[in-house]
């Protein structure tokens, strides 16, 4: 090839072209055709959807998923591919080896990461919270409750690290935290004088807490008490929350492509989504004497205020 | 291979959910299926959008009144006239009509009404729940057959106990106070993976009124056990079960008011207890088909046993078939003769009359002069039975998200034993259908009409409907105009009462028997139609965020025609429809948050009543009502002052304030609250009735509440 350049003005001139642009994709190579490794133990249609939708939003990018069971050992992966983590199965695979690419943490709550991680931070991981964040969520109940003050939370002893934060947040909006631990959820006691105690109950993604088996309990007897519950996410907000904000695959779509157009040594170790929606109940709202909340007015004023702090 | 939704199902339920195709087949949306739990079959009305006007009395009010019985929490209900026969009968009526007779409310615990419909009446003292077991009690002030069945004339007091979700552990309560004030508590609540039960014990004693209006002591004390058992269990994701089972026995003092009626009788019995003891089961199945659609089947038995027994003197001449046989013909002409039998005896001549009656009673005069005259003492035998069986479907269906519609069955089986008031036996049956539409033509309009039939074998049939249209200024405010119809039916007293008093026992024979009936007999005339109600109310019902401030206002105008209001006597018990009522007025009602530890609550009722009976009027106070100032001092102190005042119930003006002072001391896991509570009667005056009298006008009681 070298062979066959030409000789010359033009040709100095053409050579000068390819060395810049060469130049230029030497330096952008990380930023532009980056391998993009998505896994998680489960290979299904949901999963190569959000595969097939990343791929079309990053044309410039190798995008691809592979099943867990058919990856070698994090380490042994080429150090430039940006692994996307779907799942905890794939973070305990990920963890058995401190050396591997830099990696996104996707789906994994607050509580998951504090159980397996205990507080520790592995250097080349950044966790992408699934948890709607609890300021977010205060904010919300300013929104839409302005005359509560007491937040209700119930926690367990895999929440309880989360107080904390809640605690500083509500501090700064005027709110104050009532929680109330909820060792075993067949008692109901601590349910009741929670609700006895607070004007509006959030719920924290904890599944101890907040499940299926749960579920009839949380909300009857806080709408017997006439007490909306905010949160824990969109499937509680179905069920009978008031209103909830979260993170969908768009959102996470966005989020994605914001920190794949950054180099992986930028990236947070940790990091809340920046794009959301807030789910309602209407129906709920009609019921408590609540105005009509309006999702996506909401979501905006939330994030306008999460701008600009 | 997965377990559980399809990915496919999954995503159409998100896809449902969300209702945007886009966010279908989501990765980030929580998969695992919760159940839709506040459906908008189970979501109620907000207080702006109630179809009439409501008051409901909250657990921390019901606590903070430091009230012992149902009756008089409802002092806090805006136009609720609560008086007292006695010291173990209350007397509760909305609005007003008779003092001594409140049969037009219909009362409900869990949905089971405990409305007596063979002597129309709620024994308010026997009602098998102790106020600790109570969540809530929700009144609804105007007449509402449609939702709640005949009887809902004037208001429908809806007693709702704690769920025994919500009554985990073990509560020991024990009061003791003045006059002879004594009750106690015991709960123990569980739960297990799909159910719950509660089992509450409980009773309550004290000595009721001290004096009558001669200044002896009144015999109207009470004593009552009860027990209480329910239960809730889940049975699949769609069904539940509740069901319950409630006992209670006691004792209510009655005076002695049995006075001879023939001349030269000293000799009396000495009381007249009444042994009560009620018994009630229900079963409630839940059935949630989807969202939008539930039902339920309610069915329950309930037992009244009334046992009332005394001994009665009087002369032998009382059970003279021949005074009988006058009574028949002509009750007032017997009635003269027998209370002027020793002048008449005397003349040697009967009072006038026709000459049929004069015979007969000339008879009964050579009776009274050949031994006649002679005292014989028996036994009188007043108790009743009383049994209901009812069953009830209730369907609620979400048409879409601005129509629901609540349609219903009932059938309902009544039956009353009494030898005394029905001589034997008598039954009914009762069958209603009943339909309600609930439709938000806007944001800002709502419409609520329906309407119940009912027909009853006693009394024929009846079609009454119901229809509220609320304007929503915002959903925290809302405009409200009223137009309901309901009826009520006579009871079997009123309209089928066989009264007479067989008497056994006799001291000495009359007539070679040692049992014999006793001259009065009294029948109910068996014709009477349903009294008729007409109202019409218009309200407003208003939250003020900001000021944490609920008030709510109503104006009435109430018409019963048809009425029934001859007191139930048994000399020359007349009944008929032939009497009508108005009430007009207003009502306003103001729930206010002041703070984090205050809370404000007043309540006012302008009511006037006009009566063709004036009897009708009795029970109505022009004005009345009341103001509580509940208090959070901290460090586990509470306090509660209530004001209640009536103008006038039944012509006696009724003013009290009510102090109840509580330290709440955390002993490890457990709790313990010690109260007392303090009652200062403001004015001098009997309750209600002349007989009702107090030494002092105070009373103070303590109670120790022990949770864990």
């Amino acid at each position: 090839m070298a062979r066959q350049r030409p000789s010359g003005a033009l040709g100095m001139r053409r050579r000068l072209g390819w060395g810049l642009f060469l130049l230029s994709l030497l330096l952008c190579a990380p930023l532009r055709a980056a391998d993009v490794l998505l896994t998680a133990s489960e290979d299904n249609p949901a999963v190569r959807t959000f595969t097939a939708e990343l791929a079309a939003q990053r044309p410039q990018d190798q995008v691809r998923f592979v099943a867990l069971e058919q990856l070698p050992a994090p380490g042994q992966l080429p150090s430039a591919t940006r692994l996307i983590l779907l799942d905890p199965q794939s973070l305990d695979w990920r963890l058995q080896d401190p050396r591997g690419p830099a990696t996104l943490v996707l789906r994994i709550s607050r509580l998951q990461a504090q159980q397996r991680l205990q507080g520790t931070h592995p250097p080349g991981l950044s966790l992408l919270w699934s948890d709607p964040p609890p300021s977010r969520q205060l904010h919300l109940i300013r929104k839409v409750l302005p005359q509560a003050r007491r937040v209700g939370v119930l926690y367990s002893e895999d929440s309880q690290f989360l107080l904390n934060e809640l605690r500083g947040a509500a501090q700064s909006l005027g709110l104050e935290i009532v929680a109330e631990p909820w060792d075993s959820t067949h008692d109901s006691r601590p349910l009741q004088n929670l609700l006895r105690n607070s004007d509006v109950l959030l719920g924290l993604d904890d599944p101890k807490l907040y499940n299926p088996k749960t579920v009839k309990n949380l909300l009857l007897s806080s709408y017997a008490q006439q007490r909306a519950l905010i949160g824990p996410n969109a499937g509680f907000v179905r069920a009978g929350s008031l209103a909830s904000t979260y993170s969908d695959q768009q959102d996470w779509l966005k989020t994605l492509d914001s920190l794949l157009e950054q180099a992986p040594n930028r990236w947070p170790r940790a990091l809340y989504p920046a794009d959301f929606k807030v789910l309602s109940n209407p129906q709920v709202a009609r019921s408590l004497g609540i105005e009509e909340i309006d999702p996506q007015a909401v979501a905006r004023q939330l994030s306008e205020g999460e701008q600009r702090p | 291979m997965s377990v559980g939704p399809s990915p496919l199902r999954l995503s159409l339920l998100l896809g449902m959910l969300f209702g945007h195709p886009a966010l279908a087949d989501d990765l980030f949306l929580d998969g695992s299926a919760l159940p839709e739990v506040l459906t908008a079959t189970r979501l109620k009305q907000s207080p702006a959008a109630v179809p009439g006007s409501m008051t409901v009395l909250d657990n921390e009010l019901i606590r903070a009144s430091g009230a012992r019985d149902i009756s008089e929490l409802l002092r806090l209900v805006p136009g609720m006239m609560v008086g007292a026969i006695s010291g173990n009968q209350a007397t509760v009526n909305y609005h007003g009509t008779n003092a001594s007779e409140a049969r037009r409310m219909q009362v409900l615990i869990d949905g089971r009404s405990v409305y007596r419909a063979g002597l129309a009446t709620v024994d308010w003292s026997d009602i098998p729940v102790a106020m600790e077991d109570i969540e809530r009690i929700e009144v609804f002030r105007g007449p509402n057959t449609v939702s709640y069945g005949a009887n809902a004339l004037m208001a429908v007091v809806n007693i709702i106990t704690r769920a025994p979700a919500n009554s985990h552990g073990t509560r020991f309560k024990v009061t003791r106070g003045q006059r002879g004030i004594s009750d106690w508590y015991a709960s123990q609540g569980t739960g297990w993976e799909t159910g719950d039960l509660r089992l509450s014990l409980s009773g309550q004693e004290d000595d009721g009124f001290d004096k009558n209006r001669l200044g002896a002591d009144y015999r109207d004390s009470k004593r009552l056990n009860r027990v209480s058992l329910s239960v809730s269990q889940l049975l699949n994701e769609q069904q539940s079960i509740d069901w319950q089972l409630n006992a209670k026995e006691g004792t209510n003092q009655r005076p002695y008011t049995y006075k001879p009626v023939f001349y030269g009788v000293t000799q009396q019995g000495k009381d007249s207890d009444v042994i009560a003891k009620d018994y009630a089961g229900s079963l409630r199945w839940n059935l949630e088909l989807n969202a939008q659609h539930s039902l339920y089947i309610q069915g329950s038995a309930q037992h009244w046993d009334r046992q009332q027994t005394w001994r009665a003197c009087d002369a032998a001449i009382s059970f003279s078939p021949e005074l009988t046989r006058l009574w028949q013909i002509n009750p007032n002409y017997a009635e003269r003769l027998a209370r002027g039998i020793k002048g008449f005896s005397d003349a040697g001549a009967p009072p006038p009359g026709s000459p049929a009656e004069q015979a007969i009673a000339q008879q009964v005069l050579t009776q009274w002069s050949a031994g006649g005259k002679q005292t014989v003492c028996g036994n009188i035998d007043q108790s009743t039975r009383e049994t209901r069986y009812d069953l009830e479907l209730q369907d609620t269906l979400s048409l879409s998200d601005n129509l629901r519609l609540v349609s219903g069955m009932n059938y309902r089986y009544d039956r009353a034993d009494s030898e005394t008031y029905f001589n034997g036996t008598l039954d009914d049956t009762t069958w209603r259908l009943f339909g309600q539409l609930e439709w938000r033509a806007s944001e800002h309009w709502l419409i609520q009409g329906g309407a119940m039939y009912e027909d009853t074998q006693l009394t024929g049939n009846s079609l009454t409907p119901r229809i509220a249209v609320n304007y929503l200024i915002n959903p925290r405010h809302g405009l409200r105009a009223v137009y309901s119809e309901a009826i009520r039916s006579p009871d079997m007293f009123e309209n089928n009462v066989n009264w007479s008093y067989r008497v056994t026992g006799l001291s000495s024979p009359v007539y070679g028997q040692s049992s014999a009936q006793y001259f009065v007999r009294t029948r109910g005339p068996g014709n009477l139609d349903q009294e008729h109600m007409r109202s019409r109310e218009l309200g407003y019902n208003g939250y003020f965020v900001d000021q944490a401030l609920n008030l709510d206002i109503k104006l009435f105008y109430d018409e019963i025609s048809g009425m029934i209001s001859e007191p139930l006597r048994n000399n020359q018990y007349i009944a008929s429809n032939s009497n009508s009522s108005r009430f007009s007025g207003s009502e306003s009602q103001l729930d206010w948050q002041l703070s984090r530890a205050d809370r404000l609550r007043l309540t006012y009722a302008y009511v006037h009543a006009q009566a063709s009976n004036r009897l009708d009027q009795r029970l109505t106070a022009s004005n009345s009502g009341s103001a509580g100032w509940l208090r959070q001092w901290g460090q586990g102190w509470s306090s509660a002052l209530f004001y209640y005042g009536d103008s006038a119930l039944n012509g006696y003006r009724f003013e009290r304030i009510d102090t109840r002072l509580a330290k709440r001391l955390a002993l490890g896991k457990a709790n313990l609250e010690l109260a007392g509570t303090l009652q200062q009667r403001l004015d001098h005056q009997p309750s209600t009735f002349a007989d009702n009298r107090y030494d002092s006008r105070h009373v103070v009681y303590f109670s120790a509440e022990l949770e864990f």
